[in-house]
């Protein structure tokens, strides 16, 4: 495959950056070392690539995760070898989780020094074979050009994920004259599986049966961009539209056919509809176990078709009625033509009654609670702010009450559920999106685990903004040890600092909110401010997520908000 | 409790710097028990041919093979199952034999289709080529004579064609 043309010798640095250049690579995050320094000096004659630099490796990584989620593109981290290179873990695992296109470049000690436990070694490459899609030891310098360009191509077809390039600093240094290829053909490599006519049919007739369809959209729909499809599929046979956490976005929440998340946190109609639908359509979702509950209860009266890319999700969880592979871009316009129009009356007229029956609860309380800021921002923003979260409470009251709009607006860790990882994806879409308004939700624990980057905000004059739920609790774990271990907490109470001394130290813009009636005020006085700003909003310290399925029990055990009307607040769902 | 048996499955995969970690850390990571895996050269320069006995139920067998055709690594995979197929092992068995033994080990061989490969003043070693139950027969029968060491070398298989 590697033709027999070379061009003028270059070094393994230049390598790297044309590489970048090849693929539209405006922007890496990234912290140097001492086996990358002849990359990061030839860095210094490529002014059009913007380099990052970031104060934690950790978070070059999650940055390029939240420039990739906002935008669709590769994102490119870079780091050091060893310590450098380990820091990047927690960011490639959390994409691999969620399917995120990433290419890493990790500095390796020199080729010859490679095995021998050198200063700053580490096996990146055994490290990250579990978490990525592919990686690479690039140990002659020849093979940097096909290696850098199969990794992004690996990283952004088909099913997406990260790849990482290891490099040793004697290839950084070496010349080469061979081309990068024009083209990559990876023999076994099926970026999708093949469409199938049949199956797209079948699911069409089955949705003519069904008396009580609902589809489940996931993150596929908004990587597949086929969100207008879906809404068109919806529309022309009237189907019910339920997201997974990752999925948000691929309909717009205020489109009437829309019903929101459902899952461990989901809202109620979703898991009541799909309890009793006798159709389930799961559309690019994995069947996570937040979604599911326990497998055996799930959708327990329902025919169930998936559509994939990817073949290995297929009865991977639960086993299928049908499975229709292939792109979703092919699949579900072909599956929106063969579908017969139809109204589904009787349904409808159920979902809207489990709707108002147990609606979402937003108490009316005097004091200031997360759901009434998150609401808020809802409104504030209209809706329309890319929003980046932790993990944790805040992460499920912002998927319950943000209505997103449209796909790459949502950037969450919802496989791997890294704590962190907020701050960092919202600076990471905010580099990309400088025009967009982009707020990161954090707790005052996941905060304080990557805050460091407001140095790196403030330096970039970035417009990130970032709402601070401070309830002085690792919430979600004080959460479970409420319902689950009879009230003792085990260190879950979070000291924090004082974040407006902090805030002043960094150089950012800072507000604090402790009252309802100064919270519209406040993020409007945010909103209007340039660059990073840090607003801290004092909530009640326990208040709890629901509705909620614990853990390991199937879906018709999910608890309501005790928050509703004493009478529609059950236990379980209503026979 | 699942029904597990053993599969055999075959795989063509790139021979690239880390092919095989990123296969074996595939099935630790997924919890496929792998019985055994022979992996060598085959008939293409820059492939090799794995062959992988699994044991797994159906639905395990299922997710095994499509995740390593999804893995990027390989090039195709081959489930066994159902086909007609050869299987081989070799093994090598070093059992004590002092020469008043000797007959005795050289008879058992002989019947067995094996080849003595070493000969050392206290120990044989037999050679034998066969399924997995024809090698384990053999063991039983050797036993009694005092086994040293046993060296397999994972089965390898390939579709039978016409």
């Amino acid at each position: 495959m590697q033709s027999e043309q070379t061009v003028a010798p270059r070094s393994g640095a230049q390598i790297v950056m044309e590489a970048l250049a090849l693929h539209g690579v405006d922007i890496i995050f990234g912290y140097p070392g001492g086996v990358v320094l002849p990359l990061y000096d030839e860095m210094t004659r490529w002014p059009a690539i913007q380099h990052v630099l970031v104060r934690h490796e950790q978070c070059a990584a999650h940055m390029a995760d939240g420039y990739a989620r906002s935008t669709a593109k590769v994102g490119v981290c870079l780091a050091t070898s060893g310590p450098g290179a380990t820091n990047l873990v927690t960011g490639i695992a959390t994409a691999i989780m969620d399917s995120i296109p990433m290419v890493a470049i990790t500095g390796q000690v020199n080729s010859w020094a490679v095995g021998t436990d050198a200063f700053q070694e580490t096996d990146i490459q055994g490290i990250t074979i579990p978490i990525t899609k592919h990686n690479y030891l690039v140990m002659d310098v020849d093979d940097l050009p096909h290696a850098l360009v199969e990794a992004f191509h690996l990283a952004n077809t088909g099913r997406k994920g990260p790849v990482l390039v290891d490099i040793p600093k004697d290839v950084f240094t070496a010349m080469s004259s061979v081309p990068f290829p024009t083209e990559i053909v990876r023999r076994g490599y099926r970026a999708s599986a093949a469409t199938n006519d049949t199956a797209v049919e079948a699911a069409a007739k089955l949705v003519a049966e069904a008396k009580k369809p609902v589809i489940i959209a996931g993150a596929g729909v908004v990587w597949s961009e086929t969100n207008q499809a879906l809404a068109e599929l919806a529309e022309k046979a009237d189907l019910p539209i339920i997201n997974s956490l990752l999925g948000l976005g691929s309909i717009d929440r205020q489109n009437e056919r829309s019903l929101g998340m459902m899952g461990m946190h989901g809202e109620a109609v979703g898991t009541l509809a799909v309890q009793e639908a006798d159709l389930l359509i799961g559309i690019g979702i994995r069947f996570d176990d937040r979604l599911t509950g326990k497998v055996a209860g799930f959708a327990p009266n329902a025919k169930i078709i998936h559509f994939d890319l990817d073949p290995s999700e297929f009865a991977k969880v639960v086993e299928t009625t049908l499975c229709v592979p292939g792109d979703l871009s092919e699949t579900l316009p072909a599956f929106t033509a063969a579908v017969q129009p139809k109204v589904n009356e009787e349904w409808w007229a159920k979902l809207r009654g489990w709707q108002q029956e147990f609606p979402l609860v937003v108490p009316d309380s005097t004091g200031l609670m997360a759901r009434h800021v998150l609401q808020m921002l809802d409104r504030t923003t209209n809706s329309d702010a890319i929003i980046s979260t932790d993990v944790g409470q805040h992460q499920m009251w912002t998927a319950q009450l943000y209505r997103f709009k449209r796909p790459f607006q949502w950037l969450s860790s919802g496989g791997l559920g890294t704590m962190g990882f907020g701050f960092p994806a919202a600076m990471g879409a905010a580099f990309a999106n400088p025009k967009q308004e982009v707020w990161a939700v954090v707790g005052d624990g996941g905060f304080q685990m990557t805050l460091q980057e407001l140095q790196t905000a403030v330096e970039h004059k970035l417009n990130v903004k970032i709402c601070l739920v401070n309830n002085g609790y690792l919430g979600m774990v004080r959460q479970w040890q409420e319902l689950f271990f009879e009230n003792r907490y085990s260190h879950v109470e979070m000291g924090s600092p004082d974040f407006g001394k902090l805030a002043e130290a960094y150089g950012v813009t800072f507000f604090r909110c402790s009252t309802r009636e100064d919270l519209e005020n406040t993020f409007e006085q945010a909103r209007a401010a340039d660059g990073p700003v840090l607003v801290e909003f004092l909530v009640e310290m326990e208040e709890n997520v629901f509705p909620m399925v614990p853990a390991g029990k199937a879906n018709d055990q999910v608890q309501m908000d005790p928050g509703l009307p004493k009478d529609k607040a059950p236990m379980g769902i209503p026979a | 409790m699942r029904h597990t048996q053993e599969h055999t499955v075959t795989a063509l995969v790139h021979n690239e710097h880390g092919t095989l970690n990123r296969m074996i850390s595939l099935f630790r990571r997924r919890g496929f028990s792998l019985s055994s895996l022979a992996v060598g050269d085959c008939e293409e320069p820059g492939l090799s041919r794995m062959s992988i006995v699994v044991n797994a139920d159906d639905n395990m067998l299922r997710q095994c093979v499509m995740q390593l055709e999804k893995a990027v690594d390989v090039v195709s995979v081959e489930s066994l199952d159902g086909k007609e197929y050869v299987h081989r092992e070799l093994a090598f068995i070093q059992v004590e034999a002092p020469p008043e033994k000797r007959s005795e080990i050289i008879d058992i061989s002989r019947v067995l289709n094996c080849e003595i490969v070493h000969l050392g003043l206290k120990t044989m070693t037999v050679q034998v080529v066969a399924n997995a139950r024809k090698i384990q027969g053999l063991i039983r029968l050797l036993e009694p004579y005092g086994i040293k060491k046993i060296v397999r070398s994972g089965t390898v298989a390939m579709s039978a064609e016409e």
